[in-house]
Formats: C-alpha cells, structure tokens, sequence
C-alpha cells in the first residue's frame, strides 16, 4: 500500500549549504500492517512521512500509495491518507463538529456523508458531549479525540503518523496508541515516526531504523534483536548505527 | 481551481474570524464607535477651548501708562475685551519675565512723549510684546492691535477734518476679495486629506488581524500541515483565506468612511459655532462609487500582501512585527495627502495610496479628473493582481511553508 523507492530531499540551508535531510530511503508497508520509523530527532523521519503525504515534493526517487505516485498525482495520494502528528492543533473557535465537518468538505464528501461520519466517530471515541463546545474550551484529551476524527473523516487507507504522542500526557498518548491498534486491525496500511523505542516495540509489525536521513536496517522487531544479538530495541539502534 | 473548494474555505475561514474578538474591534468597534466618540470629543473639546479663550479678558500690562493720551487711556481701560493695568497696578516685577510664564498676555510699551508727538503730528511707536506658542497671547495682540487702529484712525480723522480735507484722500481706492469656491472645495482641501487618511488605515487594520490569523496562525497553532495534506490545492486555499481578507478590510474601509462622514459633518456643525466658513462635506452618488472603485482594488493589494507577510512569517508574533513595519510604509504615502499643496498628476496617480488619497481628497472638493481616476484604477488593480499571483507563489513555496 505504501512503497518508497529511493526517497531522497534536499533542502538548501544558507549556512550548511545543501543538507541532505533523506538520501535514498526505501521502504513498504502493506495494509492490516504498522510500520514504525524510529530514530532521534533531525534524523528525517518527518521528511520522509512529509513526502509520503505530499507536504513535500521528493528531490528524487518515488513513491507510491495505494499505487499512486505522490508527485504524479498528489491529489488523489491525499484522498488516500489520514495525518496526524504530536503538534497537529486545532481551530479554537470551531467546535470539534464544525471542524470535522470543514475537513470532510475539503475531502468532497456530500453533506450527508458527513453528518453519518460525525455521528459514527462521535460515538466511538465518546466525544458527543462536547461535540459542540468551541475547541479552545477543551480539555488535552479531548482535544486528541477531535485530532483523530478529524485525520478520519474521509475513512482512509492509509494512516501516516509523525511523532503522535511527541509532548502528551499519558492518558492522550493511550488513547492514539489505542487507536493505531484501532487502524491496524480495520486493515488499514499505518505508518509512523518515533523516537520512543518502547512504543515502537509494543505497535509495530516492521520497524525501519533512521538516522542522518539514512535507512540503516529494516524487519520485525525480533529479527532487528535476532540480528544485532541485543535484548532491547535501543540497544539494537546503537549497535545499527554505530556499525 | 474549484469554486466550491474555495467556497468552503472561505466559508470556514469568515465563520472562525467573526469568533475572533480582536478581528471584530479593528473591523466594526473601531470604525463606528471610537472613530466618531474620537472626532465629536475632539471637537467639543476644541470649540470649547476656543470659545473660552475668546470670552477670557487677555491680561494687558500697559507699561507708561503716564506716556497716554487721556482718551487713549480711556479706550484701553475700558475695553471689555482686556484688562489692561498699569505696571505697578499690576504689581511690579519683571513684566517681561512675567510675560514669557504666562501670567500677562501683552506688554505693551508706550514710549515717553507719546501724546506730545501725536500733538505736534510727528511719528511715534507703540511696541506690544506678545508670545506667538501661546494661544491666548496672539489673541491679546490682535485685540490691543485692534483697539489702537481703533484709535489710530480717529486720530486721522480729526486732523483731515482740521484741513478740511475728505476722507477719500487717504483711502483713493477700495480693494474687495470675493470666494468663488463652493464650501464643498473649500472643506475638500481643509478635511479632506484627514478622511482617506483614516479610511486607508483603517483598511489595512481590518485586514491585520484576520491576515495574521489565517497564515502564520495556521502554522503556529499547527494545523496547516493538515490543510497541506488535504486535497484542496494551495491556490484554492490562497484565494478562500485571501477573501476572506479582502471582506474584512472593505468592510472597515466602508464603515470608516460612514462614521467619518457623518462625524466630520458633525464637526463641520460645531465649527460653524465659530462663525468660520460652513463645512458641509455631501457625498453624491458619483463619488461613493468612484472611492468604492479605487479602495476596493487598494484592499486587493492588502489583503495579498498581508497574506504573504503572515504565511512568510514563523510565528504570530513575527507576522505582527513584519506588518507593522509594512504599517510604517503606507502611513508615509497617506500622510502626503495632508500636506498642503500637492496635486495630483499622471506620476502621482501611479503610486498607489498616494493616489487614492489624492483621488479621494478632490472628489469631497467636488472636483474629479476621470483621467487621472482610470489611471490610478487601472494601476492599483495591476498591482493587486501581481501581489495576489505571488501570494499564490509564496504559498506554494516549501522553504516558505516550512520555513526554519
């Protein structure tokens, strides 16, 4: 569902010249699966999932999802993907349901569309009693909920998510990493970025170990430990790294 | 690009700024509440100041009150307008010292042998001191001033009749001036650089907030990432936002001008009081649409250059201080409409603000030049337009979406 073909970006920096924030990441994920980037910051996790989405055009190499090529077609790869990340906000002055429903505008759908979405993803994640309360009103939790419904209103395929759980407390980290688990078993294709080994750990079908924009090593968790002779994840990532 | 796409935005985006308490106060609260409390305050406040000053008998210190003739005296003594005081009536001191703190309004000095000289029909002066930053002293002057001439011309008129001689010998002809123009031009030229000036800001104040908002907000509270991965493209999320920015800023142009107009009319009423000319400023058909022709395209260049400064800027608060520095670029070119003086021509009629400064200030004087009318539409549109294509640029740049 997901496939990277040789992912690479470069972005001009006035000081440092050209960096090469991705060079030549290769990688796929298929649906009912979770693929985990994992790598410390500034290590091109948010680029590469940008591309993915479509934030940002690849300087070279492809990509596709669902079989589409995100710089071929990037509009219809939008259709297709649900984002959210740990710094994704929201409208203080719109309610959650003004907002979904904008989001599900922009995605095409018809009036009715929406109003049956709301209601169904109201419902599952609790959210009709402040459905209607303006956003700035509402508590962190909360917030997260109305985060996540706006990501799947359109009810996509695929699911990228950047640092999801990057600055929340442990309730709202529980409830996106409910939900990632939620996406999974609905079949969807989820890829996601973390620096948290832990989380990569517990979540993940298949990890891709990232750093300085380079893909180091890629396979389930147990073959990453397996490969390295370690006995944790993070261990395993200094090791990869380090070799 | 989608209509109906850009419907939605723009639908969304008017919903949330109307919510938006700052945007609601430079849009509606300021143009028709503190605009004309500001200006009818004003006014009262000045016309009173005026009026007191007028009925305020100036303190006159006539120094050799001796040096008078006994009907001079008199004149001066007598005289409502003044309270007129010989030096130590006044108390003594340093009358000069006394003059420049405020305690006199005029010093008037009378030389030695003033009455001998008028006597014996030679020349004399009378020298009056007088201190021109003080309001209340010029009035002093112009009343001693007046009060002498008074005087003067008595004089005159005693010695022609002595020779037997007409008044007509010293006066052989009369000069009379007559005011041509209408009291609109008249008020066009007095106010009428103060109104655009104002309805220009406050165009640009209303497009501020809401500019700020729809951008570098947008990067700040973090939801433009989802707005970039969503399928509406950047142009269509250019032109829903950059609407919404227009409407804003006509709307306070438009209530500006309302509230001025008729708070201006109000001042004009109060100045009447004074009994200076009537300043009625009548605003026809005619020239309503011709200043909705040329502040609707200025709006264009605001809001796309505004929209610009916000998605260029990081922050809230880097926006802010990019478009005041932008706020110091157009409050230079309004001013020049205020000073006195400047015509508009065909290189005038090209700089935008200028222009429709200019443009506004001759029709409240009832006098339109078409010419120079299409020649600034045309140029303000122009430029409305390359400012709204490199909005769209800028926004469709990764370096300035996701600036570092």
């Amino acid at each position: 569902m997901i496939e990277a073909r040789e992912l690479c970006k470069t972005f001009k920096d006035k000081k440092r010249g050209e960096v090469k924030a991705v060079d030549s990441v290769s990688f796929f994920c298929k649906a009912g699966e979770v693929f985990g980037l994992l790598g410390p910051n500034g290590a091109g996790k948010t680029t590469t999932l940008r591309m993915l989405s479509t934030a940002l055009k690849p300087t070279s190499g492809t990509a596709t999802i669902s079989g589409i090529d995100v710089a071929e077609n990037p509009a219809k790869v939008r259709s297709q993907i649900g984002f959210l990340s740990g710094n994704t906000g929201l409208y203080g002055r719109l309610t959650a349901r003004e907002m979904v429903s904008y989001f599900g505008k922009l995605y095409g759908m018809s009036r009715q569309d929406i109003e049956d979405r709301s209601k169904k993803l109201f419902d599952m994640l609790e959210m009709n009693d402040f459905a209607d309360a303006r956003n700035d009103k509402l508590s962190t939790g909360m917030k997260q909920k109305v985060s996540i419904a706006r990501s799947v209103v359109h009810d996509p395929p695929v699911m990228v998510f950047d640092e999801p759980t990057t600055g929340l407390d442990v309730m709202s980290s529980r409830t996106i990493v409910e939900f990632i688990h939620q996406c999974r078993n609905d079949g969807k294709c989820v890829i996601f970025s973390t620096h948290i080994m832990s989380e990569a750990m517990r979540l993940c079908n298949r990890v891709g170990i990232i750093h300085q924009g380079r893909l180091y090593a890629e396979g389930t968790p147990q073959e990453l430990l397996e490969k390295t002779s370690t006995g944790s994840l993070e261990d395993a990532f200094i090791k990869i790294v380090e070799e | 690009m989608r209509m109906r796409t850009v419907h939605t935005i723009f639908m969304k985006e008017m919903k949330d700024t109307l919510r938006d308490r700052r945007t609601l106060i430079f849009m509606i609260a300021v143009p028709i509440v503190a605009i004309p409390i500001l200006m009818m305050g004003l006014s009262s406040l000045m016309v009173s100041q005026i009026e007191k000053v007028q009925e305020e008998k100036s303190v006159v210190v006539i120094q050799g009150m001796g040096n008078l003739p006994p009907d001079l005296k008199d004149i001066l003594v007598s005289a409502e307008e003044i309270s007129a005081k010989s030096e130590t009536e006044f108390g003594g001191g340093d009358v000069q010292e006394q003059l420049k703190a405020g305690a006199i309004d005029a010093l008037v000095v009378i030389p030695e042998y003033f009455s001998q000289a008028i006597e014996s029909e030679s020349t004399t002066e009378i020298e009056i001191y007088y201190d021109e930053a003080e309001f209340s002293s010029e009035f002093a002057l112009g009343k001693v001033r007046d009060l002498l001439s008074e005087y003067s011309d008595r004089v005159v008129e005693t010695r022609l009749v002595l020779r037997e001689m007409s008044q007509d010998v010293i006066n052989p002809f009369d000069v009379s001036s007559y005011n041509v123009a209408p009291t609109q031009k008249v008020a066009g030229e007095k106010i009428g650089g103060f109104l655009p000036y104002i309805v220009i800001i406050m165009c640009f104040m209303g497009a501020m907030y809401p500019a700020i908002d729809l951008a570098a907000g947008e990067k700040e509270r973090g939801t433009l990432e989802t707005l970039l991965v969503s399928p509406a493209s950047r142009g269509e999320f250019v032109m829903g936002k950059y609407f919404v920015i227009l409407v804003t800023g006509i709307v306070a142009a438009l209530l500006s001008m309302a509230s001025l107009t008729f708070s201006l009319n109000y001042m004009a009423g109060e100045m009447t009081k004074l009994a200076t000319q009537a300043l009625a400023i009548e605003f026809d058909f005619t020239t309503v649409i011709l200043i909705l022709m040329i502040v609707l395209p200025l709006a264009g260049i605001f809001a796309a250059t505004l929209l610009s400064l916000s998605i260029f800027a990081r922050s809230f608060k880097e926006a802010q201080s990019y478009i005041t520095a932008l706020n110091m670029l157009i409050l230079f070119p309004a001013v020049i409409s205020l000073l006195p003086g400047i015509e508009l021509d065909y290189g005038l009629s090209l700089i935008p603000v200028v222009n429709v400064t200019l443009i506004i200030k001759q029709a409240i004087g009832g006098e339109i030049n078409w010419n120079y009318v299409v020649v600034a539409f045309v140029s303000t549109n122009f430029l409305a337009a390359i400012t709204l294509f490199f909005a769209k640029k800028w926004f469709e740049k990764e370096s300035v979406l996701f600036r570092m």
